[in-house]
Parts: C-alpha cells; structure tokens; sequence
C-alpha cells in the first residue's frame, strides 16, 4: 500500500467513523434498526456540495447538511413513533424518497466542487501535504464530536436515551417521555450522518445520489468492527471504538484491493462488506448455540 | 391520597377478545395507608395497579393524586408521583447501564432531564451512602452493571429507586413473587422498613393471603373487575387466612375456591 493509499483509507475511515457512531447511537443505543442513513448521507453530501456552489460558508454549509439529516432522521422517527410503522420499513420508506429528494436538492444526479471553498481550504497552505491534512482535519472534527457524545450520553438526558434503548418500559415508569428520545435520537444519528456526507462532498470534490447505497452495511461493519478490537462497557471507549472500527474497516478494504492476488475489484466491496456483517451477525448466534449443546452435553 | 372513582378498563374493545377488566372501582386511600391487594388469576389487580401508573388510562371515570385529576396523564407524567417495582426482576431496571445509573434515572424521576451530568458532583456519594443502607454490599458495585446483580438485589435496589425522587404513592406488583422464600423474605422486611421511614401511601399485591394480612393497614380483594372485600383496623386484626378464604367465597356466592394462587401462605 502506498504512502497516499494509506492516508486516503484514514481518511474515508474517519468520515464514515461520523456515520458508524451514528449507527451505534441507533441500532445499539437506541435499538432502533434505521436504514435511514443510505438516504441521508448524500443528502448531507448534495446539501453541502449546493450551498458551497451558491458561495455559503462551507462550516455554515456543513452544519446545515447536519440539520437536513436530521430532518430526515425525524421523518423516519414520526413514521414509527406516531404512525405505528414498523421501524425498518419506516426508515426504507424515509430512504427510497431521499432518493428523488437528493435529485431534486441537486438538480441532476452529481455535482462536482472545483474552485468553492470547503472547511479544508484554509488548512492547504500551511505546507503540510494534502493527503495529510484532510484526514487530519477530519480527524479533528470526528474527535470533537465523540467529546461531545460522550458527555451527551453522560448527562441526564443522554442517560434516559438510553434508557429507552434497554428497557422503555422502566424508563417511562421512571418518568422518561420516550417518544421524545426515540425523536432525538434518531434525528441526532442521522444529523452525524449527513455531516459524513458533508465531509465526503468536501474532501473528494463531488456529491453523487449514488454515493449512499450500502452506507448503513458500511456503519454497521464499522460498529462491529469496533466493538470486536474495543470490547468496551464505558461509553467513550465504544464510541472511540466505532472510529477505529470504520478505519480499520477501510485498511482492511485497501489492503484487499491492493493485493492483486485476491482478484477483488472496487465494485465487489458492497458484497464482501455485507457477507462481513452477515457473519459477523450469525457467529454470536453459533457460539451461542455451541455452548448451549456443550451444557446439555455435560 | 388516592381517589379513585367508578373507573372502567377494557381490553380488545369491539373485538371477539373483549374483556372488561375494571368494572367500576371506587377507593379512597388516605396519605401514607399500606394497602395489601389479593385475589385470583385475572381478577384485575395488575390493570388496577397499572390503571393508578397510567399504563392503561380509564375509559370511565376519574383518578386523583393529591387532589389532581391525573385520569388522562400518561405513565411518564405520573411518574414524578408514582413510583413501581414490577414482578419481574428485569423489567423495573435496565440490565446494561450500571447501579448508579439505574439510580439516577430515578433519582431525576418526574424532573426535566437536561444536559447536566447524570452523575455529576456529590451524587455518587449520595448513592453509595443510600445503597449502602441497604445491607448487601451493593455500595462497592455502583459501576457494576444491573444485570450482573440477583434477582433479590435487583428488587433491592428497585425499591431503594422507588424512593429517590421523593414521590409519595408506591406501587408493588408481586414484587417477590419470582423470588426464592428467604429472598422474598428479606425484600418484603426492606419493603416494610422503606414504606415506614419514607411514610409511602403503598399498594402491594400479592399472591400469599399470608402476607396480606400480615403486612400492610387494609386489605383489599378484587374479583372480576370489582373489590370484593375491603378490610382494615380491628376487622382486620381479627382475620386469619381460613377467615378470608371463607369472606372470598361467600363474595363469590358461596362458590368453591379452586384457585391455587389463593391457597398459598
Ligand atoms: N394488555 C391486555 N390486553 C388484553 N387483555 C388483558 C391485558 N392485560 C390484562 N388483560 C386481561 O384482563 C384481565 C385482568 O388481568 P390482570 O389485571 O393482569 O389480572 P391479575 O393481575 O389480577 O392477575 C385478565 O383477564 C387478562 O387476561
Ligand atoms: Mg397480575
């Protein structure tokens, strides 16, 4: 692996690190399976790569993919909090609309940032090389936002969230308004998502309506990635773990595209990543079954 | 004080399933009473229980708290005046956060929950301290995760929860019945220890006719939707358990007790 292949792997590692821990946040916290996030990072994406194009600031650009993401995470939230749908379908519907939304956003199904501005600009000419600085500066930014999390999650209202997640039932007997949180939570997940989506716009130079296919396969692996180096209780560390999980991820990939024996191709990613999480889904259910039948064979 | 007016519960309205669950209840329960509540499979004492929680709301008539109609609030509303300790040792706490944060869950019961460290400042001190009155141990385990204690220590620490937010009703739904005798024991002794120092207004259903006639100031007895039986003070001292067997079914009309559920204790 070259020199430039390894950055640009902790580089699209640390962005997707933003879209892993907003899947930790709904399908392990909030036991809240939503696929929501394929639609919403190239919302992020396309909301950015627009108002860059219109001359927005691109920190005000970024924010405002955040809040679109959000928006989005509410529509799945209200779909299953007040209308009773099932969570996943509810967050397929809230995707497959994001499609034609992102269209619509964008005009046409990509866009290229050449000459705009974006929140790394000002950070190229201090005589750091480029494929250095991107990651670092989307480090900086992934790290402030696990802070954040971290005491977010620590406060009294992050602690009912997750009280949601475990057991609603004592939650709301504890005085937990849990529609509230499921909506919050949801909406921040996807908020995070369409900041990823942002940062992707602004360090690859395009938004693409495609870019978002299997970005839910993607944070899911990264998350259990995580959770397979890092097997932590304490919040911090599992969040610190879903970074490292997405960039250990995206070395992994390289080094499998890389290696020429393999034979694998960039478009075969989807498919090993999906096969990655499948197992990675069953084998707790094999090892499971396996001590039960050593049990019973004793 | 409890005021509970002609309430009414139905499951599966309109469906082949339908059942009347409540069917006009009436109780005054003045501050601080100790209220045993008893009878049969299906009598209607968890949805009694649940129906003063706001876990199901009364289709009929109308339930006060302290002199404020509560009858259409939700469970979250109540519960900064309700607290509960469910038959399930799982269900009152949340397995994987820990003791302390299962405690400040509840200690922030019926407060608005903002950005402030849930365990911020001295609260873990103060928790320790509370855990610790306990007598088990549990003072050493705050980081510990809920799920990792027993069945008796969870109960435990459910009842030291219910008392961390000041509210004034407890509400006990065969809370030791997924116990073994001596645990059950030792969390109906602690029931009674924190009911009297916190002078809880306290309903505790059991399924031991023995245990509501030796815990508690008044025992009630539902049957089908309705409260059968009502006993306290002097009448109620002078009751044993073949007494109230013979009260329940003279209330049934004579009829034959077959319930096992009844005869234990
Ligand atoms: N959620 C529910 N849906 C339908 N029927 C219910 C529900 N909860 C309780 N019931 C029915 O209402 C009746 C009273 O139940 P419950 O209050 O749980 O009885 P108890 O606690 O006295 O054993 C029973 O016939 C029960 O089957
Ligand atoms: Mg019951």
């Amino acid at each position: 692996m070259t020199e430039i292949a390894l950055f640009g792997a902790i580089e699209i590692g640390l962005v997707y690190a933003l879209v892993a821990i907003g899947v930790y946040l709904s399908f392990r916290i909030l036991d809240f399976p939503d696929l929501t996030v394929d639609g919403s990072f190239p919302l992020g994406a396309a909301v950015c790569a627009v108002l860059l194009i219109a001359g927005v600031n691109p920190w005000l650009a970024s924010l405002a993919a955040a809040l679109a993401g959000a928006a989005a995470g509410l529509v799945t939230a209200t779909l299953n909090v007040r209308f009773k749908i099932l969570h996943l379908l509810a967050s397929i519907l809230t995707m497959i609309a994001l499609f034609s939304v992102n269209l619509r956003v964008m005009g046409r199904p990509n866009v290229a940032l050449l000459m705009q501005d974006t929140v790394l600009t000002p950070f190229y000419g201090l005589g750091i090389p480029d494929h250095i600085v991107r990651p670092l500066v989307v480090g900086v930014i992934v790290a402030a936002v696990v802070l954040l999390l971290a005491r977010f999650l620590g406060s009294e209202f992050g602690l009912a969230m997750r009280a949601t997640g475990v057991n609603a039932r004592m939650a709301r007997a504890q005085g937990v308004d849990t529609d509230a949180h499921v909506y919050a939570g949801i909406a921040l997940s996807n908020a995070l998502t369409g900041l990823a989506g942002a940062l992707f716009a602004q360090t690859n130079g395009f938004a693409d309506v495609t870019t978002g296919i299997g970005t839910i396969v993607v944070g899911l692996a990264a998350v259990i990635v995580g959770e397979t180096v890092l097997p932590a209780r304490a919040l911090a560390l599992a969040l610190i773990g879903c970074v490292a999980g997405s960039i250990l991820y995206r070395l992994a990939v390289q080094l499998a595209l890389s290696a020429d024996a393999i034979g694998l191709q960039a478009s075969d990613l989807n498919l090993v990543t999906a096969v990655l999480v499948a197992v990675a889904l069953i084998l707790p259910r094999l090892k499971a079954k396996a001590s039960r039948s050593t049990k019973a064979a004793r | 004080m409890i005021v509970v007016e002609d309430i009414h519960v139905t499951f599966g309205r309109g469906t082949p399933l339908e059942k009347h669950a409540l069917r006009g209840v009436d109780l005054t329960i003045p501050e601080g009473q100790f209220v045993t509540v008893i009878g049969s499979n299906g009598a209607g004492k968890s949805t009694f229980l649940g129906s003063l929680a706001g876990d199901v709301l009364a289709e009929q008539g109308r339930i006060a708290i302290d002199g404020t109609d509560v009858t259409r609030w939700d469970t979250p509303r109540r519960a900064g005046l309700v607290a509960r300790v469910f038959q399930d040792p799982m269900a009152g706490s949340c397995a994987t956060l820990t003791i302390e944060e299962n405690m400040a869950l509840a200690a922030a019961r019926g407060r608005r929950r903002g950005l402030a460290p849930a365990l911020g400042g001295d609260r873990r001190k103060g928790f320790r301290d509370r855990i610790a009155a306990l007598g088990l141990g549990l003072e050493n385990r705050l980081h510990d995760r809920m799920g990792l204690l027993s069945g008796g220590q969870r109960q435990a620490v459910s009842l030291l929860m219910a008392t961390l937010a000041g509210s004034k009703i407890l509400l006990l739904d065969e809370h030791t019945a997924a116990l073994d005798p001596a645990t059950a024991d030792f969390v109906l002794d602690l029931t009674r220890r924190i009911v009297r120092d916190n002078r809880l207004t306290t309903l505790m259903v059991t399924h031991s006719m023995r245990q509501a006639l030796d815990y508690g100031d008044r025992t009630l007895m539902l049957h089908e939707g309705r409260v059968v039986l009502d006993v306290a003070g002097e009448e109620r001292a002078g009751l044993d358990v073949p007494h109230l067997l013979a009260l329940f079914a003279k209330q049934r009309g004579g009829a034959e007790i077959s319930d096992d559920s009844l005869l234990i204790g």
